[in-house]
């Protein structure tokens, strides 16, 4: 897609428009909404990991003036809260409420009351008789034969199928000849790594709005990343056209992915409203999102094979998933699983994955920030550490000779996702912070020593941008724009594409502005709903610019193709002899002739002579597929100090590589990659979800005091935060533009823990590299060494 | 549980001076105070306080609030924030371990609401500003309408969440004597982040006589079922020639007696190994504070 032109917003930092309505409290999010009349919902949640009912009583409840909702008011249609994929690549296996209860915390029954707290009474005064089962947390244990089971039959797109052993999804990808690859190598690696479950954490707790309209339709404001996703299940459990739904865009406080799939708590909603006939409103506590959604775990063994001039001849991984209850996806899962890891490195083309996921009575898993890549990542780029030290080589150099890059085929969206790498910033990434960081010269662990060690680490990663290619896959990918010229050359935008805080709104309007030449603040955002525009997957995939973006531009031509049409009869010119151009000083677009820049009309003129000559709005609408899917690829160096009497990892000092193409907001991308920094940082050395086995409850009760994330006072100084935007441009982007959300996470794992081998010369294979495992590891070295040196 | 609401029906009482607090701590029962609410409202909402009637607002009782200096020492009224004991400036040059805990509590936000004798009556084993008190020699003073008795802080407490107050008593004022002597103190903490409730918290008390311990007072938080006051264990350092082994001697000591518990915040193996540490570098440097070569 075209070059920016001269003075563009675009890669211009720009103060975001909803800045000042989001810190002064003003922006309307899900749980601000309030409608009149509307009543308060509450669930009942399951006090057992497994569990019949047996019997429900909901007199009391009713007594005290609540509307409840069990299994026996709802149409028990199965579905997956996620629709991302194709019908077919997608598994069934739940009701909006369920007549068995499998993991603690499970939604099974409503009410909704005229206050919050009346509903939290009423709930308590339901009375369950329970039949409580067997209950199984670890896959290994699932997967036994006599295992409690949690299903019998589930369904693969319309077909019925049967659950052995509790196994969900096996997924084995092969390619090339990984025995041959084997074969040719020197040295062969295998090491296993395990990434345990962590919660997203969002700012703002799961919520829907559902209010019934007088015309027999709802409108829906909820936690979504989107909104079309939300209507065609609400039409498909409620049984109601999708005509009569309109799920409204909001702003929402952040997701992380845990709103890719439609909340459990949206389709509760929505039934006890048409139950009540009143409009209701659903938030979850905090304490209650805790079993909404969790990241995946996995466990790996990765083997690769090497020869001793450092190339891998072949990798093969096999990854076990527990994914709790329900499935929220893991067939994708593991297929994304497998494309992060085929696509960070050539492997001589000789791959071989084996994925099974499994069910447990846990909460369900679902998309966090990368989708299987942070995990992946952990495990590959530890190997390739591993490697370097064992053989040798320099990490950056064994890196450099065999990364995907620019003309090499990428498939992080799975096998049916492919596209070629046609923009790549690992190159500048590794070679910069090689010399920045004097990389080479790291000291080795064994010849350091004192309380408090340095380390210095290394590790490279990246995400997708969006799921298109240049064939469909399993993953459904298209967006919709709708763009119009108003009558004094400002620009509505209508777009279906949701924003989680990174800003994805106003590089939209960048885009429309770029394309037409108005001035930014001219480009309006208009409010949407699933009735006034066109379809968009979701904002997930780190696709909202380069593939909502897309879309925008696309229909923003067409719009300027209408515009130049309707200048040149009013100008007496040929449209091909037309261009626009931004006045500043006019504070408009401008017609102009090209190379007679004096003949020219604003865009308002145009757009109101257009009006008064009765020839319609300048205006146009369609949907758009991108047919790339190109890589935005992160690098981050980091320095830990490891205090050798307590464990405890502090990092000083991190230099962060970000190849998001073009980008939009420059200080909006490196916001994201220090953030995501912080969000890593949690995951690898503070973030745990243990569950108690006798109860099935989480340890921490699903209370955040006992969950903790790094703050601001964890985080190394910010002058000693560095973030390097790579100078590249994606040919098939908005202006050039990839994405960079999940990207910004995917390597730092890995960074951190390679940074702590470094520094101490243990290798951790298990996150999280908590003061209790690294002091542990510390004490089981010295007592190695003391016991192999005779005393 | 359910951290919206507060599902528990109480009556809400608001007494202007200490007399009626007493007064309706004598006549009424089931009575909880509300000081800072900090602990008090997220136990009402994750519903483990099980007797609780009335809960008495003691925030408009001005003479709760008062600092008083003396040459013998500070009486900190019990209801005082503890952000305002932090930022006393006679406070941090006299007692450095108590302001250094409270500034290790929590974040800003909860420290300007909580009291400093909240910290006590709540009878966390982890209380942070518990254990300075205790190793300055400090004093509490509880009122009743019956009148008033003085405890040392290290008798405070019984067991997890239970003090020696009586039902219709209530702690009124902190005694802490200004310490005599080449003094050093030292408190330290570790915790999972900056603003968490402690995995281990340590203080240190002593005072220098030339080149050995004079008077040694020890405390530690979250080993134990009530904040402990290492008695014997300081008892025994008494009149000993510093040394960096002693130091390390201690930290073993300290170590092998604890008998500490695995739970959310860490595991009783972690506790026991970093206490030597955390003992051996808190007495030296209380000793360094104290001019002790």
């Amino acid at each position: 897609m075209t070059q920016v032109s001269e003075g563009s917003y675009i890669g211009q930092n720009v103060p975001r428009s909803d800045g000042h309505a989001k810190v002064t409290g003003a922006m309307v999010y899900p749980s601000d909404v309030i409608v009149p009349g509307m009543m308060y919902g509450a669930l009942l949640r399951s006090p057992y990991p497994h569990a019949e009912i047996l019997s429900v009583d909901t007199t009391e409840a009713e007594k005290m003036g609540a509307v409840c909702l069990t299994y026996k008011d709802i149409e028990p249609i199965k579905y997956n809260e996620r629709s991302v994929s194709i019908p077919a690549a997608t598994y069934r296996d739940r009701t909006v409420l369920p007549d068995k209860a499998r993991h603690f915390g499970e939604p099974l029954m409503a009410v909704a009351a005229d206050t919050q707290e009346l509903a939290y009474r009423a709930v308590r005064a339901i009375k369950v008789e329970y039949k409580v089962l067997p209950a199984v947390f670890e896959p290994e244990e699932a997967m036994k034969d006599g295992a409690p089971q949690l299903y019998d039959k589930i369904y693969l797109g319309d077909e019925e199928v049967a659950v052995h052993n509790n196994i969900g999804v096996i997924r084995n990808i092969s390619e090339g000849d990984c025995e041959a690859g084997f074969a040719k190598a020197d040295r062969i690696f295998q090491e296993s790594f395990e990434l345990g479950r962590i919660y997203h954490n969002q700012m703002e707790t799961k919520c829907a709005v559902v209010k019934p309209e007088p015309d027999g339709s709802i409108t829906v404001w909820a936690t979504a990343q989107s909104i079309h996703a939300n209507r065609q299940l609400l039409g498909r459990v409620l049984g109601m056209p999708l005509s009569r739904i309109n799920v409204i865009k909001l702003p929402f406080g952040g997701a992380f992915g845990s709103s890719i799939q439609v909340n459990t708590v949206t389709p509760i909603c929505a039934y006890l409203a048409l139950k009540a006939g009143r409009p209701v409103k659903l938030v979850s506590a905090r304490e209650e999102d805790f079993y909404s959604h969790q990241k995946y775990p996995a466990k790996f063994t990765v083997k690769m094979g090497v020869t001793n001039d450092g190339l891998i001849t072949a990798a093969h991984v096999t990854a076990l998933v527990d994914f709790g209850a329900h499935q929220v996806q893991p067939l994708p899962f593991l297929g994304c699983t497998a494309g992060w890891f085929a696509s960070l490195y050539k492997y001589e083309g000789n791959i071989r994955f084996d994925g099974t996921a499994v069910y447990t009575n846990k909460t369900p898993c679902c998309a966090m920030q990368g989708y299987g890549n942070p995990q992946i990542n952990f495990a590959i780029e530890s190997m390739i550490d591993i490697i370097s030290n064992e053989m040798g080589f320099s990490p950056v150099d064994l890196r450099l000779k065999n990364y995907r890059g620019v003309g090499d085929e990428f498939w992080g969206q799975g096998p049916t996702i492919r596209s070629i790498i046609k923009s790549c910033g690992v190159e500048q990434s590794l070679v910069e912070g090689r010399q920045m960081t004097d990389f080479d010269h790291r000291e080795r662990p064994d010849t350091k020593t004192g309380d408090v060690r340095r380390g210095l680490g290394l590790a490279r990663g990246f995400h997708c941008s969006g799921t298109g290619g240049p064939k469909e896959g399993e993953v459904i990918d298209y967006s919709s724009a709708l763009v119009k010229i108003n009558e004094d050359g400002s620009v509505d935008l209508l777009t279906p594409v949701t924003d989680h805080g990174g800003g994805t709104w106003d590089a939209l309007r960048k885009i429309c502005a770029e394309v037409l030449q108005v001035p930014l603040d001219l480009v309006g955002l208009s409010p949407a709903g699933t009735m006034q525009i066109g379809y968009d997957v979701c904002t997930h995939a780190t696709r909202g610019v380069y593939c909502g973006g897309a879309a925008v531009y696309h229909v923003a031509m067409k719009v300027k193709e209408k515009l130049l049409e309707v200048a040149g009869r009013l100008m007496a010119e040929h449209a091909y002899n037309l261009e626009v151009v931004r006045s500043d000083g006019l504070h408009q677009g401008v017609v102009q002739v090209k190379d007679f820049p004096a003949k020219s009309m604003t865009i308002g003129d145009i757009a109101k002579q257009a009006q008064n000559m009765s020839w319609g709005t300048i205006a146009y609408t369609d949907s758009y597929r991108q047919r790339n899917c190109p890589p935005c690829f992160t690098t981050h160096f980091v320095e830990v100090e490891v205090d050798m009497r307590t464990g405890v990892i502090t990092v000083p000092k991190v230099l962060i590589f970000g190849d998001c193409g073009n980008p939009m907001n420059p200080d909006l991308v490196k916001g994201q990659l220090v953030g995501s920094f912080n969000r890593g940082f949690g995951y690898t050395v503070f973030e745990q979800l243990p569950t108690n086995e006798a109860t099935g409850e989480l340890a921490n009760k699903g209370l955040l005091v006992d969950y903790k994330t790094p703050s601001a006072m964890e985080m190394p100084p910010i002058k000693d935060v560095e973030v390097i935007l790579c100078d590249t441009y994606e040919p098939t982007g908005p202006f050039g533009a990839k994405g960079i959300g999940e990207a910004a996470l995917a390597s730092v794992q890995a960074a951190i823990s390679n940074a702590v081998y470094n520094a101490i010369g243990i290798r951790f294979h298990k996150l999280p590299l908590t003061p209790e495992a690294v002091l542990a590891a510390i004490r089981e070295r010295e007592a190695q060494s003391a016991g192999a040196t005779p005393s | 549980m359910n951290t919206k609401h507060i599902m528990k029906e109480y009556d809400y009482l608001k007494p202007s001076g200490l007399d009626e607090a007493l007064q309706i701590l004598s006549e009424k029962e089931k009575v909880k105070i509300y000081a800072g609410g900090t602990d008090l409202i997220v136990k009402l909402k994750m519903e483990t306080v099980p007797d609780m009637d009335y809960m008495m607002d003691i925030n408009g009782i001005e003479e709760l609030k008062q600092v008083e200096y003396t040459d013998e020492g500070v009486r900190i009224g019990a209801n005082r924030k503890l952000w305002d004991i932090e930022t006393d400036q006679r406070m941090t040059s006299l007692f450095p371990a108590l302001t250094d805990a409270v500034k290790a509590m929590a974040a800003i936000s909860v420290r300007n609401l909580a009291s400093i004798g909240g910290n006590f009556c709540n009878a966390s084993p982890v209380a942070d500003a518990v254990g300075p008190v205790m190793c300055y020699g400090g004093t509490l003073e509880i009122a009743s309408a019956r009148g008033v008795r003085k405890v040392p802080a290290k008798d405070f407490f019984l067991a997890p969440g239970v003090t020696v107050l009586e039902k219709d008593e209530m702690l009124t004022g902190i005694f802490i004597p200004t310490p005599k002597g080449d003094v050093g103190h030292a408190f330290t903490k570790m915790a999972r982040t900056k603003s968490d409730i402690a995995k281990l918290s340590l203080c240190v008390a002593l005072a220098r006589d030339g080149g050995r311990i004079g008077h040694i007072a020890m405390s530690m938080g979250a080993v134990a079922a009530r904040p402990l006051f290492l008695e014997e264990i300081s008892a025994g350092l008494a009149g000993k020639e510093m040394s960096e082994s002693l130091a390390m001697e201690t930290g073993e000591a300290v170590s092998g007696f604890l008998q500490p518990i695995d739970d959310n915040r860490t595991t009783a193996v972690y506790r026991k190994d970093v206490t030597k540490t955390m003992v051996a570098d808190a007495l030296a440097l209380a000793w360094a504070r104290s001019g002790g070569a």
